[in-house]
């Protein structure tokens, strides 16, 4: 009887995991995951920033990210205009900062808490990574609920928004060159980073 | 050296003289075109002076050398960090940060070896602009600050300070001035480098590192907590948060009469009625 109530417990793990999959319980599995893939491919940063892609995209709400990167102008943009930004901000993200993530290898991710964030609809998950030697760097993580699902739409290091900290250098161009010209010179950097990354790796 | 003051001083009052010009677009920098011409300025003294050197010291200085210069300079900044925990009624790490500098200092050689941390002693990042910040100041406009970088009116209260008080009135000669400066300067600058292609790519560097300063300061005064994000720019919702100028409105809203630290019980992180 008893092992019978364990195996059933044990069959139960996966569903009981999914159900409980609140934003502390991703921001550990991702970081777990990641950290995995720092240290496998340390010395390939561009197997590094495809693996990580491919592991964090599900859980991002890139349009959303964008729309507060490109603040009060996101509305003025046309549906397709806003799928290219979103595209090009993405291709940012993902080359500015994935290839750079292999000096982390030797990281640890301390998950110190939630809190509450603008709705009931919202969480904000607050980490601190630390590698040996060094002052830890918080990193925040901001979670939204899109149907079931949670999403991250920001993340801050030492307070620092991805999104915030783009708007004053987006706002301009838009203001200079219209959406399109925002878009044109996103791509334009996107290509150049594509170019020194291949000199590179 | 002790013509940094003087500079500082003089850039607040000019601050302060043209506050008045703010664009509805960044009222927390109101003399930007001045900011500008100066980052420009420390851009090129870095691009051909610091940077390099801080590389070629990056590079080629041994580990050890490296670790116990940075050690000397942390030691010497948790003195002062201690003072500025005591200041915002954060006893525990004031104690904690002054049994560094005990410990750092006599087992540690003058703070070459970081005994402390061992010990359990973990590293504070209190300074005295944080200080001001948890009382209710409000950070003033920005500057950047020729040959030293980013800082706001608020927040030029921490490097004063450790000029004002630091260990270079025991260093005689002005030659050892300039070297204790100068090496202190090389490796903080060496800890950035790895920030450089990243700031060097954006579209506009200098808004950048504007936002970037602001925004961890913003976190820093209120210990990581902050009621809201800052927000800087041009939002989506007209009715958003309060940007940069909000840390002054926010400041009227302290009670004026605590001025003496009442133990802990004010927490920096208890937002006022902030959002509107």
């Amino acid at each position: 009887m008893k092992k019978w109530i364990a195996s059933l417990v044990i069959a139960l793990l996966p569903v009981l995991a999914l159900a409980a999959a609140e934003p502390e319980q991703i921001v550990r599995g991702v970081s777990n995951d990641v950290l995995a893939i720092l240290k496998q491919n340390d010395k390939d940063p561009v197997k590094v920033r495809e693996q990580v892609d491919a592991r964090v995209s599900p859980l991002a709400d890139y349009p959303r990210m964008t729309s507060l990167a490109v603040g009060k102008y996101w509305r003025q943009a046309t549906p397709e205009q806003q799928q290219a930004l979103a595209k090009e901000f993405r291709t940012m993200l993902v080359r500015t900062y994935m290839s750079a993530l292999t000096i982390y290898k030797n990281a640890e991710v301390d998950v110190k808490g939630t809190r509450p964030g603008a709705d009931s609809g919202e969480q904000t998950v607050r980490t601190e990574v630390s590698i040996p030697g060094q002052k830890p760097i918080p990193l925040d993580f901001y979670f939204e609920k899109v149907g079931n699902n949670w999403k991250v739409f920001d993340i801050a290091v030492d307070g620092i928004s991805f999104t915030v900290n783009n708007r004053n250098q987006f706002g301009t161009v838009i203001r200079k060159d219209g959406i399109d010209g925002l878009i044109k010179t996103l791509s334009d950097r996107n290509a150049k980073l594509a170019g020194n990354g291949k000199q590179g790796g | 050296m002790t013509h940094s003051i003087p500079t500082s001083l003089r850039l607040c009052g000019l601050a302060l003289l043209l506050a008045g010009c703010a664009t509805p677009q960044n009222n927390y920098d109101p003399i930007e075109p001045v900011n500008r011409g100066v980052f420009t300025f420390n851009r090129a003294i870095d691009r051909t002076v610091l940077r390099p050197v801080a590389q070629t010291y990056a590079d080629y200085v041994p580990g050890p050398v490296k670790g116990g210069t940075s050690n000397f300079f942390s030691n010497v900044d948790d003195l002062f960090g201690s003072v500025a925990a005591l200041f915002q009624g954060k006893f525990k790490e004031a104690g904690t940060s002054a049994g560094r500098v005990v410990v750092n200092t006599t087992f540690g050689m003058f703070g070459l070896f970081d005994w402390g941390t061992r010990m359990g002693l973990d590293k504070g990042n209190a300074d005295f602009g944080q200080t001001l910040g948890h009382w209710g100041v409000g950070s003033g406009p920005y500057l950047m600050v020729p040959f030293f970088g980013p800082l706001t009116l608020r927040d030029t209260a921490d490097p004063l300070v450790r000029l004002t008080w630091g260990p270079i009135d025991y260093i005689d000669p002005l030659a050892g001035q300039i070297a204790y400066y100068g090496v202190y300067v090389v490796d903080a600058r060496s800890r950035l480098l790895p920030l450089d292609a990243m700031l060097d790519s954006q579209i506009d560097p200098y808004a950048y590192m504007r936002d970037a300063y602001l925004q961890a300061r913003w976190n820093k005064v209120y210990d990581g907590q902050p009621p809201h994000q800052l927000q800087l720019g041009e939002g989506d919702d007209e009715d958003a948060a309060p940007d940069a100028s909000g840390v002054a409105a926010e400041a009227a809203d302290h009670a004026p009469g605590s001025s003496v630290p009442a133990a802990a019980s004010v927490p920096a992180s208890t937002p006022d009625a902030s959002t509107p």
